[in-house]
């Protein structure tokens, strides 16, 4: 049996719950770490990943295969997101209290997680837009196009909002980066 | 630190995430999915539901609906279909009055024909 997006929405389409948990089992880690590195929230996260989910259930019989089925479920998550990040306000990372490793660290891992919490928070603090461009380009690994598609832009400006989103990294970070 | 490594030092830190929390989250995502709600159909679908449809002739079929076309067509000229007292008086009235004995109907009460 064809087990392809396309081939699974097809089935979806025609109300196969077989087909839906297949599918949503293929993406549900994919999407709720993208949710979790754009709300900064895990539960704010699984709202958003189960709600995306259920407009792949949905809109299955509208679903017009034009793009790949993952390049529109990550423009619904980053969608949901950001109108998530319109009406609440931003809890920092901090704010939600860190979990004690009791593991012995070496220093230089030590020093490498410090950076990257770091770095987590300097991301927190950017603005919605700036934050998912660069969760998208990073950690997604999508090229400026694609970008530009999931966030409903154009190229130009999804260069602009890396641009810039670095430059606030760069500055919120230049204590540890400029040690270097 | 480099623009380059600076790039490599976000990418690597975006990718890191913990993957047992992940497959815990997956789960309780999917319990929450248990019960579905109705889909949104739409009219676009109608299209894609005829061109589904498989108008590829089945032979064995087609022969047996020409064999009942080719069975009514005879039957319906051989007058097979009628009772055989109509015929007999249908072809003897219309034989002993003209045309108009077959046309019109006799006057209910005198029994005479316009």
């Amino acid at each position: 049996m064809d087990d392809s997006d396309e081939a699974l929405m097809a089935r979806i389409a025609r109300g196969d719950e077989r087909a839906f948990r297949m599918l949503a089992r293929r993406h549900l880690p994919a999407m709720l770490g993208l949710a979790r590195r754009i709300l900064g929230n895990a539960a704010e996260a699984e709202d958003v990943a189960q709600e995306a989910m259920l407009r792949v259930w949905t809109q299955a019989p509208r679903w017009q295969p034009l793009a790949a089925l993952r390049t529109w479920l990550t423009r619904v998550v980053v969608n949901l997101c950001l109108d998530r990040k319109r009406k609440a306000a931003w809890v920092e990372l901090e704010a939600a209290g860190e979990i004690v490793d009791t593991a012995p660290l070496a220093g230089e891992a030590a020093e490498a997680t410090e950076r990257e919490r770091r770095l987590d928070a300097a991301i927190a603090n950017l603005p919605a837009r700036q934050r998912a461009a660069i969760v998208l380009s990073y950690r997604e690994g999508m090229t400026n196009a694609q970008v530009a598609h999931v966030l409903n832009t154009t190229v130009s400006a999804v260069e602009t909002l890396l641009v810039r989103g670095k430059q606030n990294l760069r500055r919120a970070l230049a204590d540890v980066i400029d040690g270097e | 630190m480099t623009d380059d490594q600076f790039d490599t030092f976000i990418a690597q830190a975006l990718k890191r995430d913990a993957p047992h929390a992940d497959d815990a989250a997956v789960e309780r995502v999917l319990r929450r999915l248990q019960t579905l709600p109705r889909q949104h159909g739409s009219v676009w679908r109608l299209p894609a539901v005829l061109l589904d449809w498989q108008f590829t002739p089945a032979w064995p079929r087609m022969a047996a609906l020409a064999g009942c076309l080719a069975l009514g067509f005879a039957i319906g000229i051989s007058g097979l279909d009628r009772p055989i007292d109509r015929i007999s008086g249908a072809s003897a009235s219309a034989e002993g009055s003209g045309l108009g004995a077959v046309v019109f109907e006799p006057e209910p009460l005198t029994g005479a024909r316009p």
